[in-house]
Parts: C-alpha cells; sequence; structure tokens
C-alpha cells in the first residue's frame, strides 16, 4: 500500500519534472530571439552575426587581444559600442528614427481614441437598447472578421485617392473608427455584466443614454476599455500594410515602415545597426506591454466572455 | 405602459448610438468590399474608364503559372500552421494550468510576447537567425561541418521556416486564450470523472477537450482567416521578390496592386475570400454555432 502510494508520488514527481523541463524549454525558445536582438544590438559590427547568444560579446582591443570580460575596458568598450550603434541608427545616413517614432506616435493615438469612443457607443447600443435590426446587425459585425484585407485593399484604396487622402494619416485612422468586430464584442459582454439597475436609476435621474454610457458604464468598465485601447495601439503601432499602401513620402514613415526600409537598403546587413534599430521600434510597446500585461493575459477584462 | 415608452425612446437611441460606427463600417468596409468583389470582373488601371471583361480574370488565373504555387503556399501555410499552433497552445496551457505550477504569470507574459512585437521586427530577429548569407544558425551548422539549407531560399525551406514563425508567433496566444476557457471547467466534471475511473488521460480526452472545444473552433477559424492572408510575415523574412517558393496569395495580390492591375488583384483577393468562406462552412460552424448558442443564452 505505501510502497504503491510512493511510487505513484515519485512517478508524479517525474511526470512535474517533465513538465517544468519542457515549460522551460519553450519559455527559453520564445525569450532567446528578443534577448539576442538586444544583445546584438550591443555589439561591434564584426561580432554581430556570430552564432550563441552570449550576452557578453568578446571584445578585441587595438592590438586583437581579446579583452577580459572583467576588466574595466571591457565594459567601457561595450558601453561605447552600444551607444554608437543606437546613435548611428537614430540618426544616421538615410535613417530619420525620430520622425519615424513621432509618426507612429501621430498614426497610433488618434486611431486609439477613435476605436475606443465607436466601439463603446457601438457595444452599448448592442448590450443595453433593444431595437429593431439589433441581432442581424451584431451578426453582420461579427461576420466583417471574415472579410479578408485583399478584398477590401484595392476599394479602400481608391476611396481614400478620389478623397486625395493617399500620402496622409487618414487612411490610418479612418478604418480605426469603425468599431472592430472584437472590441464591441468584447465591450458588448462586458457592459452586459453590469447591473441594469444601475442604468435605471441613472434615467429616472434624467441621464440620456450618452450619460448613462458616460457616467455609469464606461466608469465601471475600465479594464475592459483598456484592452481594446491596447489592442488598437499594438495593431496600428506594427501595421506594415496600412503605412506601405498609403505613406508613400519618408517624412511620414512610421516606424515599422522605417525599419523595412533601413533594412532594404543596406547591401551587407549590418545586424548590430538592424537589431538596435528594431530594439527602438518595439522599446515603446513593450513599455506599454509592460504596464497593462494583467489586461492582455490575466483577463481582468474579458471576465465578460466567461459564459 | 412605461415600458413601452422607454423602449420606443430606446429605438431610436440604439440607432443614433451605433449610427457613427455602423457609417464608418458601411463606408470604409462594406461597401469596398463589395467594390472589389465587382471589381474582379473588370479589367481596371486605376485611372481610365473599367471595362467590364466578365470571368476572364478567373480563366487567366487557372493559366497564371504563379497562381498554382501561391495557392499551395498559402493552403499548407494555413493547414500545417495553424492546427500546430492551436494544438501546442493547447499542451501549453494543459501544462500551465497544473496546479502546482508557479511559474504561471511569468510563462504567459513571455508566450505572449511575440503577438506585441511587431511583424517587421519579427522578420528581422529570425532573419539574423536564419540568413542564408550572415545568419547565425547556418553559420553555426557550417562550423560543425554541416552543409546548412539556404533556410530564406531553397527548396522547401523557407516555407517551413514560415510555418516555424507563424507557430511562434501564434502559440502563446492560444495558450493565454485557453488559460482562460480551462478557468471556467468546472470542477465537478473532473470529480465525477474520477469517480467513474478515468485516469488523466481519460479526463483529458474525455472532459478538458470537450469542454475547451469552443475555444478551438473559434482559435482555428480566426487563425485560418488571418493565415489564409498572410503577407507581412513573407515580406519581412525573405523580401518583396517573386518566388515560387514563397509567394502567397495575397503577396500576389499586392504585385498585381503595386503594377496597376486593380481587376486582376481583385480577382485573387476574391479567391482569398471564396477560400475563407469554404473553411468556415467546412465542419467548423458547428463548434462555433455551438458556443454562439450558449453565449446567447447566457
Amino acid at each position: 500500500m505505501s510502497a504503491d502510494d510512493g511510487n505513484r508520488g515519485a512517478r508524479a514527481g517525474r511526470g512535474r519534472l517533465w513538465v517544468c523541463a519542457a515549460l522551460a524549454f519553450v519559455t527559453a525558445a520564445y525569450a532567446a530571439p528578443l534577448l539576442n536582438m538586444v544583445a546584438v544590438s550591443l555589439r561591434q559590427a564584426s561580432s554581430a552575426a556570430t552564432p550563441g547568444l552570449d550576452p557578453l560579446p568578446m571584445i578585441r582591443d587595438a592590438s586583437g587581444r581579446s579583452l577580459a570580460r572583467t576588466s574595466a575596458a571591457y565594459w567601457s568598450t561595450l558601453g561605447l559600442d552600444a551607444a554608437r550603434n543606437y546613435r548611428d541608427v537614430w540618426s544616421g545616413p538615410g535613417s530619420d528614427f525620430p520622425t519615424y517614432l513621432r509618426n507612429s506616435m501621430l498614426v497610433a493615438l488618434p486611431s486609439v481614441a477613435g476605436a475606443v469612443v465607436s466601439s463603446c457607443l457601438a457595444a452599448y447600443g448592442f448590450a443595453r437598447l433593444r431595437w429593431r435590426g439589433r441581432e442581424v446587425l451584431f451578426l453582420i459585425l461579427l461576420a466583417t472578421l471574415m472579410l479578408p484585407q485583399a478584398v477590401l485593399m484595392v476599394p479602400q484604396y481608391l476611396l481614400f485617392r478620389s478623397a486625395g487622402l493617399v500620402g496622409t494619416f487618414a487612411p490610418l485612422w479612418l478604418p480605426s473608427c469603425m468599431a472592430g468586430a472584437f472590441s464591441v464584442f468584447l465591450l458588448r459582454q462586458f457592459f452586459r455584466t453590469i447591473p441594469a439597475e444601475l442604468d435605471e436609476a441613472a434615467r429616472i435621474d434624467g441621464c440620456s443614454h450618452l450619460g448613462i454610457l458616460w457616467r455609469v458604464i464606461v466608469p465601471l468598465s475600465r479594464p475592459a476599455i483598456a484592452l481594446v485601447a491596447l489592442l488598437q495601439f499594438v495593431a496600428s503601432w506594427n501595421d506594415f500594410l496600412g503605412p506601405l499602401l498609403y505613406l508613400n513620402h519618408q517624412d511620414r514613415y512610421t516606424l515599422t515602415l522605417g525599419l523595412h526600409l533601413y533594412l532594404a537598403q543596406q547591401n551587407q546587413v549590418p545586424w548590430n545597426l538592424v537589431m538596435a534599430a528594431s530594439a527602438i521600434t518595439m522599446a515603446p510597446v513593450v513599455v506599454v506591454y509592460a504596464f497593462s500585461r494583467r489586461f492582455f493575459t490575466e483577463g481582468a477584462a474579458t471576465q465578460g466572455l466567461k459564459e | 405602459m412605461p415600458e413601452t415608452g422607454a423602449k420606443r425612446g430606446s429605438a431610436w437611441g440604439g440607432w443614433g448610438l451605433i449610427a457613427f460606427p455602423m457609417a464608418v463600417l458601411t463606408v470604409f468596409t462594406l461597401a469596398p468590399t463589395a467594390a472589389g468583389l465587382a471589381l474582379s470582373v473588370f479589367e481596371w488601371d486605376g485611372s481610365s474608364a473599367p471595362v467590364f471583361i466578365g470571368a476572364r480574370h478567373y480563366a487567366g488565373l487557372l493559366a497564371d503559372e504563379r497562381f498554382g504555387p501561391a495557392l499551395r503556399n498559402t493552403l499548407i501555410f494555413a493547414l500545417a500552421g495553424v492546427p500546430l499552433s492551436v494544438l501546442a497552445g493547447f499542451a501549453l496551457a494543459l501544462a500551465c494550468d497544473a496546479p502546482w505550477f508557479r511559474g504561471r504569470a511569468v510563462v504567459r507574459t513571455l508566450l505572449f510576447l511575440p503577438q506585441i512585437v511587431s511583424v517587421a521586427a519579427t522578420g528581422l530577429m529570425w532573419r539574423w537567425l536564419l540568413d542564408g548569407t550572415g545568419g547565425a544558425l547556418p553559420g553555426a551548422l557550417r562550423s560543425a561541418g554541416i552543409a546548412a539549407p539556404d533556410f530564406l531560399q531553397a527548396g522547401w525551406w523557407p516555407l517551413a521556416s514560415l510555418i516555424v514563425i507563424g507557430v511562434w508567433r501564434q502559440a502563446g496566444f492560444c495558450m493565454v486564450l485557453y488559460l482562460a476557457a480551462l478557468s471556467n471547467v468546472s470542477r465537478s466534471l473532473y470529480e465525477a470523472g474520477r469517480v467513474d475511473g478515468a485516469g488523466s488521460w481519460g479526463l483529458l480526452r474525455h472532459v478538458t477537450w470537450p469542454q475547451a472545444m469552443p475555444m478551438t473552433g473559434f482559435l482555428t477559424l480566426t487563425g485560418l482567416i488571418s493565415a489564409l492572408q498572410v503577407f507581412d510575415l513573407v515580406i519581412v523574412l525573405v523580401g518583396d521578390v517573386e518566388s515560387p517558393a514563397t509567394a502567397t496569395l495575397n503577396v500576389l495580390v499586392f504585385r498585381e496592386f503595386r503594377q496597376g492591375r486593380l481587376g486582376y488583384a481583385s480577382a485573387i483577393g476574391t479567391m482569398i475570400f471564396a477560400l475563407t468562406m469554404t473553411v468556415t462552412a467546412l465542419g467548423l460552424l458547428r463548434p462555433r454555432a455551438r458556443a454562439a448558442g450558449r453565449g446567447g443564452g447566457a
């Protein structure tokens, strides 16, 4: 009996060990490319393509001897190399990352505002009001998830071209104001978890629908709204096809497009500089993600989706 | 009596509130989509008057030697990559969901990261690793005395690389959504299963997997819809080149569009749309309908 228990315990322990090992491996496989990007961005050009995930590259001094990693010379050289890489990318020939950064902000922030406002309005309409055609329209909205960008791309381009908006940020802002199906769905489910008695009380106090939405629903739905805002921010920030289609002048390029252009200009890829450029592109999203991780992954905002 | 009044007021309020978002949706999505489908039976360069040519673009697709490989690449990418991502996500969620496992927050955070990294940066990270001339992996293989294939150029390797990177991007996302789904599975189901003598494999097969089915359907369907449109990953990984090894349907759309053959581009886009519809219809409607029915009941 006790021997059997012990056996089972040992087997469970081995199982746990396997699971932990597998998870550790997968996590490492996920972290490695990202850490590697930062590590490579600190290196000298000569060692940038060296394989291996050594965060501290070998550095040779002027006479070709490798410096000891404990020496002060090693660390000062590393710091200078890193600073030079980032400075070269930031304002090197053919690249203009300060402008790209500003443009990415100019694209992302109005898109976020548009997406939040329109999704809140639509979600309130779908969650709280009864009107003819509501269910049909909601299904149509969900069905837009299935529309391939490829069918949309050409006519949308012609639409914006005939409006004279190609080359401006408007084609990147406007579609995000259309209450994306996923955002509306998320908010609708969340709004439904808020007791309807609160609406009634506000209505008796003379609130209009807009008033109820603004004073009752929105303050209680901050996690879900934050998630919608973050998803839109990440989508706009990382959008590649949109800027590629609509932004035809380098002054208007966003970071993703600038990064692609930067790479396309190089004959021999200077990996250390390219990785520094990537790191610059990623840094703002990673910071936003770090502060808002719980909305993405811990379900604070998706509780409405749990049936 | 007061209820009817409130209802009438709500009806106008409902239309009023959603009028703006729906107008934007109609102008920027629904109308262009309809126009895009219609455009596929016209010959048009975008400036002169469009000429109606019927199904000639579709006949042209069959004769186009780039179409077959692009269709093949798109289908392989979607049908191999998406199930792999979903299954990997499920397995990871199971491992993470074990009650004794402590590092959940770290795993969840790290595995979700590829979702927030732009495709442009993702492509660069992987090119550093795989690039034929200066890449780290071919270099390492060569120095170990192994002849390294050109992972981004030769034969089937580029497509395989695309699938691997696609899975790398999606699996963590699937895991996070599966974790939410698993947290909803009632404990009593497991206890009942255990009373009936089910081992851990039996519980997995007969409780966890069926209970997670709506999520599986959702992830598979949305995954396939976006995988059939894969474009930017190809462009950033292998460049905007005419290559039957990597070109996908959406890459063809973009190339035709760039060259001003708008009708032909739309015809290829319509093929992607048709594929999406087929995939949606093929058995995937069932788990989704079940999930929607339950949502409606709640």
